[in-house]
């Protein structure tokens, strides 16, 4: 069996779902990358890609997250209605205020980046 | 801007990049530019180059790696059980070199002049720096296991805790033990690098003889210590698939104990156990190795194997050590916010070799202090002195033993009153996790090997 043929099966065990990017992230300019939501984003791209570019079929990207959904995911991990294997232990470390700066920092990134060579987002 | 619909933005911003300078092409320092010199290219030294070049394309980053031909740790306990070939480990400095403009001297640093502040090589080079950034791994203390040398490690008793030909060696002889042999595990004292490293390594070993088709494979840790974190989830599986008793008096290292319900839920068994943990307090101290009678004597007795892998004392890398970076625990004293060493300023000790308690010593809290230490760096070079407050996290996937299921231990550090400390939420599956999380667990282990590789050596997916 495939990696994502497992992981659809055992997400769906779980009754977690992915929503998918439904609507365009209203893109802020660099102000929404103080170095205090640096500070923070940087500490999951180990798992989610640096700034939130994944490759694979498994962990999800974070760039070009809407602000609102990446908000109501991280409330959701927290309050455990979104069931998880880290987040929720992730998300309950972390405060309302800086969970909006990541969702800031998320959000000003484009969800499909430009391709061309040695580009600079 | 937020009236911008995403695909004028992604046009504006596709053009924008376009006409961007790529980081490689960027002019090389000019004389005034910062130069930062980086001490070894495992995960803390190779994230760190690349951040800073990222945050800071104007600073100067030489990066002096000794090992060309470096293969990842992380994960290497995959390569014994042939679950990916020893190569899967391999990495390439090419991205840090070509894209984002990394230095590279590769050769061995022997000695800092830290008034002069020069870092010179075995090969004869000097280099000056503004800071100075070591992630030089670890050392082996053999002469604390009596019988025990670096040359049997090399070719009888491989620790294979720095992958290379110890793994090979390692990876070979448990592809040729007898049927129903038996193995013998010797964790380090903790703090070690990995803490739950050997134990991962025992499941792993088990699984691979029971898969062959052994029907009493005999796998055995001799262990100084009381617990490891991820023992909660590991102890539980272990009794449930390897047929191993909880052992008495065990106290997880989490501090969350079983309740009466559940310890009611776990098995007792009278036969020898497939995986048998003896903690310290239980006996498993190890006070010799006689490598020709292949016999391991412990507090509770002889214990004669087909293999032995033993995992010396750890102690912070050699150049560290030499430079008196260490105090007597045998690791690097550091500021909490900086990295900054508590010894000499301007340089800077991340990953395994720091005294960075309570972040274990592993791959993920590397990558977040090379990070952390970049944006500090940064800041400090254009006078704007320390940032705070600071964050970092650690994860550690784990493969359990039991076919693909994998736990993870997860934390978050801040800094308070000087010290690092540690979030307080539960930083594991609960006991009643259900086997699909277990499996979930194992696919975003797969995953996190490929992120994790890419953001801490490689440039971007879609550059
Ligand atoms: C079996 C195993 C499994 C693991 N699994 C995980 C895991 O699942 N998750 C996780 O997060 N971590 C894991 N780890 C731990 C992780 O690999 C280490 O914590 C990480 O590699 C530490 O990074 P480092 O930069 O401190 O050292 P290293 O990665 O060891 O890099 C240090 C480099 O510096 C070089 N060097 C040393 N001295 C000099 C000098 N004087 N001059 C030039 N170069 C020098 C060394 O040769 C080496 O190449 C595992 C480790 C092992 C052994
Ligand atoms: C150890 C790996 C790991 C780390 C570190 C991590 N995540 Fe996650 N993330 C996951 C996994 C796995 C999931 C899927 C849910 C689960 O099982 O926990 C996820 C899901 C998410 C989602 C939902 C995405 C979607 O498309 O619905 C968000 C948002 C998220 N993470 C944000 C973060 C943020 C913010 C951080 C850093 C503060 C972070 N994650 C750190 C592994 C990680």
């Amino acid at each position: 069996m495939t990696n994502r043929a497992t992981l659809r099966i055992l997400v769906a065990a779980l009754g977690m779902l992915c929503l998918p990017n439904a609507f365009a992230a209203p893109n802020e300019s660099q102000d929404a990358r103080p170095t205090a939501a640096i500070m923070l984003a940087q500490t999951c791209a180990g798992c989610h890609g640096t700034e939130g570019y994944t490759r694979g079929d498994a962990l999800m990207p974070l760039a070009g997250l809407p602000r609102a959904q990446f908000i109501r995911a991280m409330e959701k991990f927290a309050d455990g209605t979104r069931e998880s294997t880290v987040m929720g232990s992730i998300s309950r470390n972390l405060s309302a205020k800086e969970i909006e700066l990541m969702a800031n920092y998320f959000a000003s990134f484009p969800e499909n980046p430009p391709i061309a060579k040695g580009g600079k987002l | 801007m937020s009236a911008m619909n995403r695909r004028q933005f992604l046009k504006i911003s596709s053009a924008a990049a376009a006409a961007a300078t790529p980081l490689m092409a960027a002019k090389k320092a000019s004389a005034a530019a910062a130069h930062v010199v980086v001490v070894g290219g495992g995960v803390g030294g190779a994230t760190f180059a690349k951040y800073l070049r990222m945050y800071d394309p104007g600073t100067q980053v030489t990066l002096v790696q000794n090992e060309k031909d470096y293969q990842r740790r992380y994960g290497s306990s995959e390569v014994i059980v042939n679950h990916i070939a020893d190569s899967a480990l391999n990495i390439s400095y090419d991205d840090l070199k070509n894209y984002y403009g990394v230095e590279f001297v590769f050769d061995t640093v022997t000695g800092i002049d830290f008034d002069k502040r020069q870092v010179r090589t075995q090969g004869g080079t000097t280099l000056n720096y503004d800071r100075v950034v070591l992630s030089p791994g670890i050392t082996f203390d053999y002469s604390a296991v009596p019988g025990m040398t670096e040359e049997l490690a090399d070719t009888k008793i491989p620790h294979a805790w720095n992958a290379g030909p110890q793994l090979k060696l390692l990876r070979d002889q448990v592809n040729k033990l007898p049927i129903d042999g038996k193995v013998i595990i010797v964790p380090p004292p903790a703090p070690f690098r990995c803490p739950p490293g050997p134990y991962e390594r025992a499941g792993l070993i088990t699984q691979w003889m029971l898969e062959r088709g052994d029907k009493n494979p005999s796998v055995t840790i001799l262990d100084v210590n009381n617990n490891f974190p991820g023992d909660y989830n590991m102890v539980h599986l272990w009794n449930r698939f390897f047929g191993m008793n909880v052992p008495k008096d065990f106290t997880p290292f989490t501090q969350i104990k079983y309740t009466p319900e559940q310890l009611a839920t776990l098995k007792t068994y009278d036969k020898p156990a497939k995986l048998q943990w003896i903690p310290g307090n239980q006996g498993g101290r190890v006070l010799k190795v006689d490598a020709d009678t292949m016999t391991v004597e412990a507090e509770a007795g002889k214990f004669q194997a087909d293999l032995i892998n033993l995992i010396p004392p750890l102690k912070a890398g050699k150049i560290a050590l030499d430079l008196g970076l260490a105090d007597a625990s045998g690791w690097c004293p550091v500021d909490p916010t900086t990295f900054e060493s508590k010894m000499h300023p301007f340089v800077h000790v991340i990953g395994d070799s720091s005294l960075a308690d309570p972040m274990p010593k592993s791959g993920y809290s590397a990558n977040n202090q090379a990070k952390m230490v970049a944006l500090q760096i940064k800041s400090l070079l254009a006078g704007n002195g320390v940032i705070e407050p600071i964050e970092m996290q650690n994860t550690c996937y784990v493969a359990a033993g039991p076919k693909n299921f994998s736990i993870f231990v997860t934390e978050f550090f801040r800094e308070k009153d000087g010290k690092i400390i540690e979030g307080d939420q539960p930083p594991l599956l609960p006991f009643n996790a259900s086997d699909e999380a277990y499996r979930l667990c194992r696919v975003y282990e797969e995953s996190w090997i490929e992120n994790f590789t890419h953001d801490t050596f490689y440039k971007p997916y879609w550059a």
